[in-house]
């Protein structure tokens, strides 16, 4: 998950975030499956509670209460997924963008004429296709 | 005392091959030899006796996927999943509206998926992984497999 928000969330999806996070917190403290199994359960029973409300004010409420609870419990070591942001390999071999490619110098382009004929006419492509679904661009006023 | 060498020379004979008796030498040659001759006992017992550990290296390598492969895993940890009927459950069935999960249980189908291919999944994306259909396609497109 990106760090800022560039659209709007849904409740229903701050919701299911907060039982995912609160479900991994679980993980990162309960090493052994049973117990964790056990608390998973719990943990389920008390968001099914209060599935059927209604209020947005009581739900807002209740989501917030539930923000609090896990910043409480939050594990201080978290597991991580390898490539996850904080992940132990998060960021270790750094793709090259692709648009590194255009400023390459004409004589290392000229090495390979075919693959830069194609790129030239996919670019064409592209420009063609946003311009087909998205309008042209306008100019800035300033 | 010919007798006693003879008797000596019997039980050199009968003594088993494998069992070694310890000699009061004190010269370092043989008892080197006499080492290298254990040695030689227990390597010749574990190639022979013994199953050879395997040798490959995987350096975390992930084993190799194919789309074929992906849809197997995908569908034998839906299977595996309690509150999914293995006999409904198809590659193009739809969580909410085939299958009768909710949102929270797709939640955990999403996790499940994560713990099963080893890579985070974020809510933008699994919100739209709706099928057994998009979790295959997603991972595919996650680790390069186009076959």
């Amino acid at each position: 998950m990106s760090y800022l928000q560039t659209e709007i969330i849904s409740h229903a999806r701050k919701v299911c975030s907060l039982y995912k996070r609160s479900l991994r917190n679980l993980e990162s403290w309960y090493d052994r499956r049973p117990m964790l199994r056990y608390r998973a359960v719990l943990l389920r029973a008390r968001f099914d509670e209060n599935k059927d409300v209604k209020d947005l004010r009581v739900a807002q409420q209740l989501l917030d209460e539930g923000e609090k609870e896990l910043f409480s419990l939050i594990h201080y070591q978290p597991k991580k997924f390898t490539y996850s942001p904080g992940g132990v390999a998060y960021e270790r071999e750094v793709a090259p963008p692709d648009w590194v490619l255009d400023y390459w110098h004409p004589m290392e382009k000229a090495a390979y004429p075919e693959y830069f004929a194609r790129r030239e006419q996919r670019k064409k492509e592209y420009i063609e296709w946003w311009e087909k679904t998205y309008g042209k661009p306008t100019e800035p006023s300033h | 005392m010919a007798s006693l060498t003879k008797s000596l020379r019997y039980a050199a004979l009968f003594k088993p091959l494998s069992v070694l008796i310890p000699r009061a030498t004190t010269t370092g040659l043989f008892h080197t030899l006499n080492m290298r001759e254990t040695n030689l006992n227990i390597a010749s017992l574990q190639t022979t006796e013994l199953k050879p550990v395997g040798c490959m290296r995987s350096y975390s390598e992930k084993a190799p996927l194919t789309l074929d492969l992906i849809e197997q895993r995908v569908l034998l940890v839906l299977r595996l999943y309690d509150k999914i009927n293995p006999d409904k459950l198809k590659v193009e069935s739809h969580f909410m509206q085939d299958l009768g999960l909710d949102s929270l249980d797709h939640v955990e189908v999403i996790m499940a998926m994560e713990d099963e291919f080893g890579f985070e999944i974020p809510d933008g994306d699994a919100e739209k992984l709706l099928r057994p259909q998009d979790i295959i396609r997603y991972v595919a497109d996650k680790e390069d497999i186009y076959e």
